[in-house]
């Protein structure tokens, strides 16, 4: 079978720092992909890399089997590859509706002239999009919030909204970087179950995660990454289980009981 | 708030046959072209986040094209349209510099209205030079001249209002929110799949073609013009009106160009000092907090509360 993503030889250097270091990884379709690794492994640096925020220095990747290297972010998100980011970057000024609508527009096609004129057309098409929209809104659980402005909601609901911005196009594969981060465990639980919806929903998933829970859950593959090196691919047990991998976290205390446990 | 419109613009419609005085119509029609200047700035920087200083070189373009084609003698209602346009595509070559932010586009964009002014100034072939432009020809519509001031004021107030609305459709569409998103951050505007440059730039060809329509009616409204009225000093009263009025504000913009246009001329009482008093007055806005005019009310509903 063609796997969704294909990344060989990825390298990234930035001026003379090796982030990345001819990386290949293979996702399959229809799977959660994990992508774990020490601090500084260059985890998001690889993310970065698939999104196309910015290019590799080497290497190339394709989707579907077509490639994809030379694509800019915009056409790649076009293409059915989206993302949410560590740091929440919403629209923190427009509502929460409007924020997952900003997700469809590529699905749309008014323009200037339609949206002057307010033809028909036009105005099915907007209630189609802010249809989907509240859809992706009640996939994740922010039905109540549609209309709250997005800097104003609490930040485990901005999670989720970034994720429903990055899901309402249903796309083909769909990158998370440490959707985690911040949440409590009972909201971390609750992403898990997300993420397995997504999955379910035909959505491939690559999640960039440090809480490790969550990652042997929901993953049916993980790759760590090391020093900007593959490490390792296999089952979350499998990784586990490998030596290499624990002495990579060795050092890590934190890290190296959450993976034994 | 939802009768705000209809009552403006029934009070708009409404004032030539309650005050029929020929200086007081003269001045609302400026005021209505100087909103239509307005609303196509506040919709590049309020909606787009895009902040221009050369909307005086468009505002020149729309003018001097509108002129020069109903000089050569093509009809008033044909001449404006094509010179609003032409304004709106001689901003095409500003589209290298949509990739700057903040102050990088405010000053190159400050440049380009440099240029056009000295070309108006100096081409004297096609401008006219210093000496500007004569007997420009009265707006007409169906083949009449408008020779009353109400009729001129009743066209140019009815285009404000269609700027108005367009503009407001327009954000409150696919396409304006998409340019709202990219104003508020473009990484994530770029990772949903949005042509950034594409749309930046053609949020900056309708606020050219607006501010060329503003310049159209301007030429047919004075019948005179010269290099002076396309400075960048016009540039930055545009800006003014903008930001009196309260950035992100349709009807703000339309309320800062009214205080543009009638303050100084309320203040000509205090003479010299009239522009002195009129920079206080914008100062003094200011300190009310950066909602302007359209913001006001809710600033002075705060104040009694303590301050964050």
């Amino acid at each position: 079978m063609t796997p969704l993503l294909e990344a060989r030889g990825i390298a990234r250097r930035f001026g003379g720092l090796v982030a990345l270091d001819a990386v290949d990884m293979q996702v399959a379709p229809g799977t959660v992909h994990g992508l774990i690794g020490p601090n500084g492994a260059g985890k998001t640096t690889f993310l970065n890399v698939i999104a196309g925020a910015f290019p590799p220095s080497g290497g190339s990747l394709r989707l579907e089997g077509g490639d994809i290297t030379a694509l800019a972010g915009d056409a790649r998100a076009r293409l059915g590859i989206r993302r949410t980011f560590q740091n929440l970057k919403l629209f923190p000024e427009m509502t929460a509706l409007h924020n997952a609508a900003i997700g469809l527009h590529a699905d749309g096609r008014a323009g200037v002239l339609s949206a002057l004129l307010r033809l028909p057309a036009q105005r099915r098409e907007e209630r189609e999009i802010m249809a989907r929209a509240a859809e992706a809104l009640d996939f994740v659980g922010l039905a109540g919030q549609a209309g709250r402005l997005a800097g104003t909601l609490a930040y485990g609901h901005r999670r989720l909204l970034e994720i429903a911005r990055a899901f309402a196009p249903r796309p083909k594969l769909l990158l998370l970087d440490e959707p985690a981060a911040g949440l409590n465990p009972t909201e971390a639980v609750a992403l898990t179950a997300l993420i397995a919806r997504i999955r379910e929903a035909g959505t491939t998933v690559i999640l960039v995660e440090h809480h490790m829970d969550v990652v042997m859950t929901v993953c049916d593959r993980v790759t760590v990454l090391n020093y900007g090196k593959h490490l390792s691919t296999g089952t979350p047990a499998g990784i586990q289980a490998d030596p290499r991998v624990i002495e990579a976290y060795l050092g890590q205390d934190a890290l190296a009981e959450a993976l034994a446990c | 708030m939802r009768w705000g419109t209809p009552v403006t613009l029934l009070a708009a419609a409404l004032l030539p046959s309650a005050l029929p005085d020929a200086f007081l119509l003269h001045l609302m029609t400026s005021v209505a072209i100087a909103a239509i200047l307005a609303l196509g700035l506040q919709f590049l920087l309020g909606v787009s986040g895009q902040l221009s200083l050369g909307q005086a070189a468009f505002y020149g373009v729309g003018a001097y094209g509108s002129a020069l084609m109903t000089g050569a003698g093509l009809p008033f209602a044909a001449a404006v349209p094509l010179a609003a346009v032409f304004a709106g595509l001689s901003s095409l070559v500003l589209i290298p510099v949509t990739r700057l932010r903040g102050p990088y586009l405010a000053v190159a964009t400050l440049g380009f209205s440099i240029i056009a002014y000295l070309v108006i100034k100096n081409e004297e072939w096609l401008t006219g030079g210093s000496l500007g432009l004569m007997g420009i020809s009265r707006p007409a519509l169906f083949g009449e001249r408008l020779r009353d001031p109400a009729h001129v004021y009743w066209l140019c107030a009815a285009l404000a209002a269609l700027v108005y609305l367009g503009l407001r459709r327009l954000a409150d569409s696919r396409f304006g929110r998409a340019a709202h998103a990219i104003r508020q951050d473009e990484d994530a505007a770029r990772a949903s799949g949005l042509r950034v440059t594409l749309i930046k730039s053609q949020c900056f060809v309708i606020s050219a073609a607006v501010s060329g329509l503003a310049g159209a009616l301007f030429a047919h409204h004075i019948r005179y013009l010269g290099p002076a009225d396309f400075s960048f000093w016009k540039s930055v009263e545009v800006l003014i009106m903008v930001v009196i009025g309260g950035v992100g504000s349709a009807a703000g913009a339309i309320l800062g160009a009214a205080v543009v246009v009638l303050l100084p001329e309320w203040l000509r009482a205090v003479g010299d000092y009239r522009l002195l008093v009129f920079g206080g007055a914008v100062v003094g806005l200011m300190l009310f907090g950066s909602g302007g005019l359209a913001g006001l009310p809710g600033a002075l509903r705060r104040r009694p509360e303590a301050r964050p």
